[in-house]
């Protein structure tokens, strides 16, 4: 209390600048004068009474500053002093203020804008109220259907029917909502308007989906539980960002969209902040009651009212004081009472399997995080990346520093001598190198936002200008803080070197008046911090050179199909009300109708094109063998399978190896076929010939659903797993259907709604995207054409994160050197000054300019020569390291690495031989003459 | 001569508190003729010192300061010892006679005490 007291009268003192040394003075006096008096008094002549009274005073300028001391605060006066001090120093000489915040700028804004992506998609929870409360079902996020009565590892996906007996068992749960696991697009088109429909985002949630989040609408109303019940109007909820597109017109709020042609009245807009609950690059702009999943029977979603149909995630927001592990334990429970009710409908698989069905509750603050699985290991290295920079910068700065504590030296040691304390001196040089970085750190704002904006645009170009994605480029808070702790970090990293090395001077040094000293101070430091720079160039170069080679190995690596002269044309024949047997019919004037427009060679037609990102799995019964057990009916036993129409394989430009493609021939009368691939023939044939053989699905409940007709090269399909071979593959007849051997019902309708056209031009020849809407249109007009693009594109976009993490790293790689180079040429140059002399000497004594360019040029290699050395065995490090953390990315290239090193060292040589060729060419009298 | 002692910083600090309550109001000179007298010439206090303590004691809200006039009749600086000195003082002075107690039965310790 009483410090407190005392400091506030200080802090005042400090700010009104009041000094009492006035009033000191006049206690003095009247203190002295008294004292005299007395001494008078006692009989000492005044002259001799005023000498002893100053004696028994003390020293008085002693007093004065002690007093002085007491009335401010000393310390936060020097800090200003020092920083004023500082500011002065930084005008005096703006190109080395300039050069070192602009150095430091790049520095901190590479780190920032990296960790602002970095926060945004790894730490950043979603925008609801306490997030802390929320739970969501499994540990791992599963895209997006399964079927049948058990999970591998665990529950992650649930039914509708599943859902309910979760929601309405759990106590724990203050609400507990479902979503679509997928992110359909669906048609849209604004009632009474006159343009085509559009395909947006949106997905199907429960009634209580927004209460959970416990967020509210930002026009209009969000939807309740009466609005998720069978018989309800069709009613759903808008994204902000799609009411902007809309002008923000208020109309939009009660007037009537038609969702893949439906009616649904939209009775509010979420608020802007509202991403939905996953973090992805597309969020939805429409969100409907699960309910209404009967109204848009979609092909993608499952079927609401099928028990054994999993197509919803679960997120909960707990009760207040709840304890999540025992709500995780009452829902394992409330599983097993499900599955146990529904043990009649089960397979003999499942039921085995029944046992070890569990589910786990994680924290669901950030909502489902497919993305951060995804992005994880690639933020972290180009973060890894970024660090290596800053590193890098704050060497170089260092180097300034040290260079200009050198030109300081006299300066420095006067100080010394006149009495200036070490630790004085070194706040000084610190407080100088934190004003540098603080300044450094404030322009790398700017750096860091164009930066982030860069690397948004070139992750996700299709994002609509980046209005959709919910990570913002502009720096939030915890950005600007993280910008700040880096800047004083890095001013600690590059200031504290030097400024311990001013306070190394020798005071006699200053009385000398040397002002050009032979004292080796300072060249060891400089020098090691030269070696460190291209170590760690070297390391960025050689990581920057792995990943482009292995980007560049992804994309040539051998797919199976022809890339050239193909275009696919996504359309969605399952929006339009066709019976099942009218699709072959609908295919073939398709193609028909698209093999009319000039240059077209081929069309074809499969329900997935490859690497377009979806493909039905199930697991194969092999005829004359047994039924798959529980063992084999898992994920690594799951043969992929794709409809298509004849002429498929010469269009996507597969080859068959042996036996005939699907053909025309095959009918929904004939036999049923399949064309396997080569990976297929492999692992069920062995050497035997599988053409003529029968398989069937367990599921259909036969062994013989299908005859091998062929077999055909293999082909990527799945856009996963590019380290591994090639899955077993089958393609069946589009014309044919399959039937479940128990019910003789269509087993899977769905699976004629073919996606993908694809088209091959004739070599030279090119076709319009107006064309082919004009084809297919004269076919149907109401057929919704999703988009049109290269096969090229829909492979390349696969390795599009790959590609920006090389293009990143190589930027940063490049930055490295220049960097690096700098620190060189600064430091070679700096020794050139301090030698002048020397190399005079040299020249006079017979040294030709060549040799003295040599001698200069020989060192800078040297020590660069070290720092290859320091270097080598951290890029096998960092090779070893990013060889663990992606695919297609070998850890020791020779090439690579051998590019670094010649980098390098060419970059060194040209940063040397500048300051070389100004030795040569100095003149050998004057250089003596400087002595 | 005497030998002469060196003030210890908390101490000064306490006299002053001491002198001010016992003697009313004075100024510097007064303070420090006092200290003088009491300690009888033991503690040479380089005067000057004092002014520095007072400083910080009337920071604290322990003394405030007015102006006076002195014996010679010049304008002089008269320091009083305000409700919350008097409380320090109090404190202090129970912590210091507890201190000194036990500094006290120390050194009176004799090897039988303990055996």
């Amino acid at each position: 209390m009483r410090d407190l007291r005392r400091f506030l009268k200080r802090f005042r003192n400090l700010v009104t600048r009041r000094r009492n040394d006035e009033r000191l003075q006049e206690e003095i006096e009247e203190h002295i004068a008294l004292q005299t008096a007395e001494n008078v008094k006692a009989g000492l002549p005044p002259a001799e009474a005023r000498r002893q009274a100053m004696l028994k005073f003390g020293a008085v300028e002693a007093i004065k500053e002690e007093y002085r001391d007491q009335t401010g605060l000393p310390l936060v006066e020097s800090l200003l002093y020092d920083t004023r001090y500082a500011l002065r120093r930084l005008r005096k000489s703006p190109s080395f203020t300039i050069t070192v915040v602009l150095t430091l700028a790049l520095g901190i804004g590479a780190t920032t804008s990296i960790f602002t992506l970095f926060y945004d998609v790894l730490l950043k929870s979603l925008t609801v109220a306490n997030p802390g409360e929320l739970y969501r079902l499994g540990k791992q996020a599963r895209c997006c259907y399964w079927g049948g009565y058990s999970q591998e590892n665990e529950y992650s996906l649930v039914s509708y029917d599943l859902y309910k007996h979760f929601r309405d068992h759990t106590q724990g749960f203050a609400e507990l909502a479902a979503f679509q696991a997928s992110d359909p697009l669906f048609g849209v088109q604004r009632s009474g308007g006159t343009e085509s429909a559009q395909s947006y985002p949106g997905e199907f949630v429960s009634g209580n989906y927004f209460a959970m989040f416990g967020i509210s609408a930002y026009a209009g109303r969000l939807l309740t539980s009466t609005d998720d019940q069978l018989g309800s109007p069709a009613v759903a909820v808008m994204s902000y960002r799609l009411w902007q597109q809309y002008g923000s017109d208020p109309s939009i709020v009660g007037s009537v969209f038609h969702i893949d042609n439906t009616p649904f009245t939209i009775v509010g807009i979420a608020p802007p902040s509202f991403f939905g609950d996953t973090l992805r690059s597309d969020p939805p702009d429409f969100f409907l009651p699960l309910n209404s999943e009967t109204l848009v029977p979609q092909a993608d979603a499952g079927d609401l009212n099928q028990a054994d149909q999993y197509w919803l995630d679960l997120i909960g927001r707990i009760k207040p004081g709840a304890e999540p592990t025992s709500i995780e334990a009452q829902m394992r429970v409330e599983l097993k009472q499900w599955l146990l009710s529904h043990q009649s409908e089960m397979s003999a698989n499942d039921r085995a399997k029944l046992p070890e069905q569990t589910l786990f509750l994680r924290p669901g603050g950030s909502g489902i995080t497919s993305m951060r699985a995804e992005y994880e290991h690639w933020l972290q290295i180009l973060m890894m990346v970024s660090a290596f920079v800053l590193l890098i910068v704050c060497a170089n700065v260092a180097n300034l520093m040290f260079v200009r504590g050198m030109q300081r030296r006299r300066e420095t040691s006067l100080s010394v001598a006149l009495g200036a304390h070490p630790s004085r001196l070194v706040r000084q040089a610190l407080t100088e190198s934190i004003l540098l970085s603080l300044a450094g750190g404030m322009t790398s704002l700017v750096i860091a936002f164009a930066g982030t904006h860069l690397i948004l645009f070139l992750a996700f170009p299709s994002a609509r200008g980046g209005a959709g994605l919910p990570i913002q480029a502009s720096p939030s808070m915890p950005v600007l803080s993280f910008a700040f702790c880096v800047s004083l970090v890095a001013a600690v990293a590059f200031g504290v070197a030097p400024a311990w090395m001013t306070t190394r001077v020798d005071p006699m040094e200053a009385l000398r008046g040397a002002s050009r000293s032979t004292a080796r101070t300072g060249a060891l430091p400089r020098k090691m911090l030269v070696v460190f720079q291209a170590a760690l160039s070297l390391v960025l170069l050689a990581a920057s050179g792995l990943l482009t080679a292995a980007v560049h190995r992804l994309e040539s690596q051998r797919f199976g199909f022809l890339q050239e002269q193909r275009t696919i044309v996504r359309i969605d024949p399952g929006l339009v009300d066709y019976q099942p047997n009218q699709f072959t019919i609908l295919y073939d004037r398709i193609r028909a109708s698209l093999s009319t427009i000039p240059g077209v060679a081929a069309a074809a037609i499969c329900q997935y094109s490859p690497l377009s990102g979806n493909n039905w799995s199930s697991s194969v019964w092999l005829d004359g063998r047994p039924a798959p057990g529980p063992d084999e009916d898992n994920v690594e036993n799951m043969v992929y399978w794709d409809r298509v129409t004849p002429g498929y394989f010469s269009a996507i430009g597969t080859q068959i190896i042996e036996g005939r493609s699907i053909s025309e021939e095959d009918t929904a009368t004939s036999q049923q076929v399949a064309v396997i691939n080569e990976a297929f023939a492999k692992k069920y044939f062995n050497k035997e010939n599988p053409i003529g053989q029968y398989f069937g699905r367990p599921e259909l409940g036969s062994s013989r659903n299908y005859k091998i007709v062929g077999v055909v090269q293999d082909a990527r399909y799945l856009d996963f797993d590019f380290d591994k071979p090639i899955v077993p593959f089958f393609f069946l007849a589009e014309a044919q259907h399959d039937v479940v051997a128990k019910t003789g019902a269509d087993s899977n309708p769905g699976s004629h709604h073919l996606h993908d056209i694809i088209l091959v031009a004739r070599p030279g020849a090119t076709v319009s995207a107006a064309e082919i809407r004009q084809a297919i249109s004269s076919v149907d007009p109401r057929l919704p054409i999703e988009s049109i693009g290269t096969l090229g594109e829909q492979v390349s976009n696969q390795f599009r994160q790959q590609r920006m993490i090389a293009k990143l790293s190589s930027f940063f790689g490049m930055l490295s050197l220049v960097l690096a180079s700098i620190g060189l040429y600064g430091v070679t140059s700096y020794n050139v000054g301090q030698r002048t002399a020397e190399i005079g000497v040299c020249l006079v004594l017979g040294a030709t300019p060549a040799q003295v360019a040599a001698l200069v040029v020989r060192r800078a290699l040297a020590l660069v020569a070290v720092g290859l050395a320091v270097g080598f065995p951290l890029v096998l490090a960092v090779g070893k390291f990013l060889g663990s953390q992606l695919y297609g990315l070998s850890p020791y290239d020779p090439a690579a690495t051998l590019l670094a090193i010649l980098t390098l060292s060419f970059s060194t040589l040209v940063a040397a031989f500048i300051p070389a060729l100004r030795a040569s060419r100095i003149s050998p009298s004057e250089a003596l003459r400087a002595e | 001569m005497k030998r002469k002692t060196d003030v210890p910083q908390g101490t000064l600090a306490l006299m002053i508190l001491k002198t001010l309550d016992v003697l009313g109001p004075l100024h510097g000179y007064g303070i420090a003729r006092r200290i003088e007298q009491i300690s009888r010439d033991v503690l040479a206090v380089n005067q000057g010192t004092l002014y520095p303590v007072l400083l910080k004691l009337e920071q604290e809200g322990s003394i405030v300061s007015e102006y006076g006039a002195s014996e010679n009749n010049r304008r002089a600086r008269f320091y009083r010892l305000t409700r919350d000195g008097r409380k320090q003082l109090q404190t202090e002075l129970r912590d210091w006679e507890q201190t000194a107690g036990i500094i006290g039965r120390f050194f009176e310790l004799k090897a039988k005490d303990l055996s």
